[in-house]
């Protein structure tokens, strides 16, 4: 509870820190502004036809679908992984044998392209949700699965010791001792996934479905509408930084206060 | 010549000479009066401004800028600078000649369109020779001081003596020279940042002792029941302010790229982005601002007003070049009348009083005069909204600006003129009880 409170007392502060970012991202505008003055329109179309173009796709309620769409593939995927992703990481964690199995495995699943896993997923799932959700999963899944293998092996055992020293019960130890440890690793790790989810899904659709944002991408790049393919983009960056900064980031700092108490 | 000297010194003997802030604040504040009055005659009118090069605009901007600002800047720079690098007062002769100096070329200035090209010249000698000594004054002092902590004062000061001059030598080729103007007030903006993150340093903690005394005293009341605190309790516990340099050299990155861009390339909507990104980076400064009900106090709340202005300034300049229905000279008020205006303002009751070895002044005067400051900017701002009554706004912004810089003359003139009321002899802040 009193965590809870001193999130929402921090809140407005919080949320006040943003006009930092806000100030980068305007003067992100301005090259973008310059770029479009020198190329002109038809390369880089400037930012406020863009907003323009987005503005009347969300007023036509165009945008919504779509967007609901992506955002249904990469959340399923996304789902997926982090289920799977963290109770298989734990689980290897736990044992030095399954962590050094798992490495190899890993790295072999990071380093294939998400391009090479999407040609699979088209010949093994078509043109279906599957395609796209597939990709995700195998994108994102890597990455939860470090965090969460790095997590567990990383416990302390002094500190395991002491508590058992101590007769801490079970649920105590699980809840002050491993939860919060396994927590700081993990949650990065989670905000990553989210991140690569939400690039890969549209990098997916634009190759192998028929609706949401990376088919609408493909649309406009077919009839060269740059200010609609600006749009898009804008939209897509500008959900995942919403998410990440309104959610998710608030969420990491309470966390990692948390870690810093512990100690 | 003798004669002459002597009466040079007698008249630096004056109170009004002992510290280089008592005159030129004197001044800037009757300047100030004087400048916005002839204007409103003029608005009125049509009549009553002298010809200079450029016309009646260019003579408002450049008198308010360059005569009203840079004799606060002056003042503040002059008293500051010793005090920053401990290095000792200037002397009273610096400070006469150098207000004889600023008064020539106001005169000169105002004269320009009378005398010919003789007279563009005697004005741009003036002009920029006064911003020369400020900065080979106070120079030598920033560059020998061990850490080098204020330097950011002498690249702010060299650039407006840059402005300065770019100004007269557009007079000088016939050119139309508000560009330089504009500049000036982005070099001023940059300045009252870099000054606001000293003064504020003082005020805002010294609100936040007072807050904290005020505290203590209520909870002495309370501790009659006192009850065992747990850990974590006193997370109320009130900050410590402090002016964090990365976020104000954010603002001043911005405010700096406006400048260059709206210079480079005037109207251009990447001027007006960067601009947005200034008014952002502002309101990012403020961060450092919310230290809770100490906030609320007569000193910091104006010192906090002030970057309001400046965030809101930027923000109407970025969307007006960027197509919005708003005339570019509301944001370009609430910068100079706002900002600078209310800075001034602050600065002069502040450094004014304080070092002339008073308190800091708690009369209901002050909340006054800022208040008409303030009313007097949004006013002007509200005037270039389109389907606002233009002319009335910009008369009520003119009558609410004398009856601010008025009442500063009057109370702080008593002030200046007068010698210290304490046992110091210099420009040192006010001396304990017998000490």
């Amino acid at each position: 509870m009193r965590l809870l409170r001193a999130w929402a007392a921090g809140l407005p502060a919080y949320l006040w820190s943003g006009w930092g970012a806000i100030a980068s991202l305007l003067l992100l505008f301005a090259a973008w502004e310059a770029v479009s003055l020198i190329y002109g329109p038809l390369v880089m179309p400037d930012p406020r036809s863009a907003f323009g173009t987005l503005l009347g796709l969300i007023e036509s309620g165009a945008a919504w679908p779509e967007l609901a769409a992506t955002a249904r593939r990469a959340m399923s995927g996304y789902a997926l992984s982090l289920v799977a992703g963290s109770f298989l990481g734990l689980l290897a964690g736990l044992s030095m044998t399954a962590s050094m199995m798992s490495r190899p495995l890993v790295t072999v699943l990071m380093g294939t392209p998400p391009i090479a896993w999407l040609v699979l997923a088209m010949l093994w799932f078509g043109a279906s949700d599957g395609t796209p959700v597939f990709t995700v999963f195998v994108a994102a899944f890597p990455v939860i699965f470090i965090g969460a293998l790095q997590g567990t092996r990383t416990l302390d055992n002094q500190l395991r010791g002491m508590a058992e020293a101590f007769r801490l019960p079970r649920r105590m130890m699980f809840t002050d001792v491993y939860l919060p440890h396994v927590v700081s690793y993990l949650f990065p790790a989670w905000i990553a996934a989210l991140g690569t989810s939400w690039k890969v899904v549209v990098m997916a659709e634009l190759l192998a479905t028929q609706d949401g944002v990376g088919a609408a991408l493909a649309a406009s790049r077919s009839h060269l509408d740059t200010a609609a393919t600006m749009a898009w983009i804008a939209a897509v960056v500008g959900l995942l930084l919403a998410v990440e900064y309104l959610v998710l980031e608030p969420i990491k700092r309470e966390v990692e206060r948390w870690r810093e108490q512990g100690r | 010549m003798k004669d002459a000297m002597t009466s040079f010194d007698r008249l630096a003997a004056k109170p009004l000479f002992l510290c280089s802030f008592r005159s030129f604040f004197l001044a800037t504040a009757l300047y100030g009066v004087a400048l916005l009055l002839g204007w409103l005659g003029f608005l009125a009118t049509g009549i009553g401004l002298p010809e200079v090069p450029g016309g009646p605009i260019v003579w408002h901007a450049h008198e308010l800028m360059f005569g009203f600002g840079l004799a606060a800047v002056a003042g503040f720079v002059l008293t500051a600078v010793p005090e920053f690098t401990a290095t000792p007062a200037f002397g009273r002769r610096v400070t006469l000649a150098l207000l004889l100096c600023w008064a020539a070329a106001r005169l000169a200035f105002w004269l320009s369109g009378v005398l010919g090209a003789g007279g563009a010249v005697l004005a741009a000698l003036l002009n920029s020779g006064f911003m020369a000594a400020i900065v080979v004054l106070v120079a030598p002092r920033l560059w020998r001081d061990p850490e080098r902590r204020h330097l950011s004062f002498l690249w702010g000061l060299a650039a407006m003596w840059l402005v300065v001059g770019g100004f007269h030598a557009d007079v000088l080729r016939g050119l139309y020279p508000m560009r330089w103007v504009l500049a000036g007030a982005g070099v001023m903006m940059v300045l009252i940042v870099v000054a606001m993150s000293r003064v504020s340093m003082r005020i805002v903690n010294d609100a936040l002792d007072a807050e904290r005394l005020r505290r203590a005293a209520a909870q002495g009341d309370a501790m009659a029941g006192e009850r065992p605190r747990f850990p974590g309790e006193d997370d109320d516990e009130l900050p410590a302010y402090r002016a964090r340099p990365p976020r104000r050299n954010l603002a001043v990155f911005g405010i700096a790229a406006h400048t260059l861009a709206e210079f480079a390339l005037p109207g251009s909507p990447i001027a007006g982005w960067i601009a947005l990104a200034a008014a952002a980076a502002v309101l990012n400064l403020l961060n450092d601002w919310h230290v809770g009900r100490a906030l609320l106090t007569r000193w910091a709340f104006m010192l906090y007003a002030v970057y309001w202005m400046m965030a809101l300034g930027y923000g109407s300049i970025g969307l007006s070049l960027l197509g919005v229905a708003v005339a570019p000279s509301a944001g370009l008020h609430l910068l100079t009348v706002g900002a600078m205006g209310l800075s001034i303002f602050g600065v002069l009751c502040i450094a004014g009083r304080t070092h002339s070895g008073y308190e800091l002044d708690m009369r209901p005067w002050v909340p006054v005069a800022a208040l008409a400051i303030g009313t007097a900017a949004l006013a002007r701002a509200a005037a270039g909204l389109p389907g606002m009554p233009a002319a009335g706004l910009q008369a009520a912004s003119v009558a609410a600006w004398a009856l601010g810089y008025g009442l500063a003359a009057v109370f702080l003139g008593a002030v200046f003129l007068r010698p210290r009321p304490d046992a110091g002899t210099g420009c040192e802040e006010p001396m304990e009880e017998g000490a």
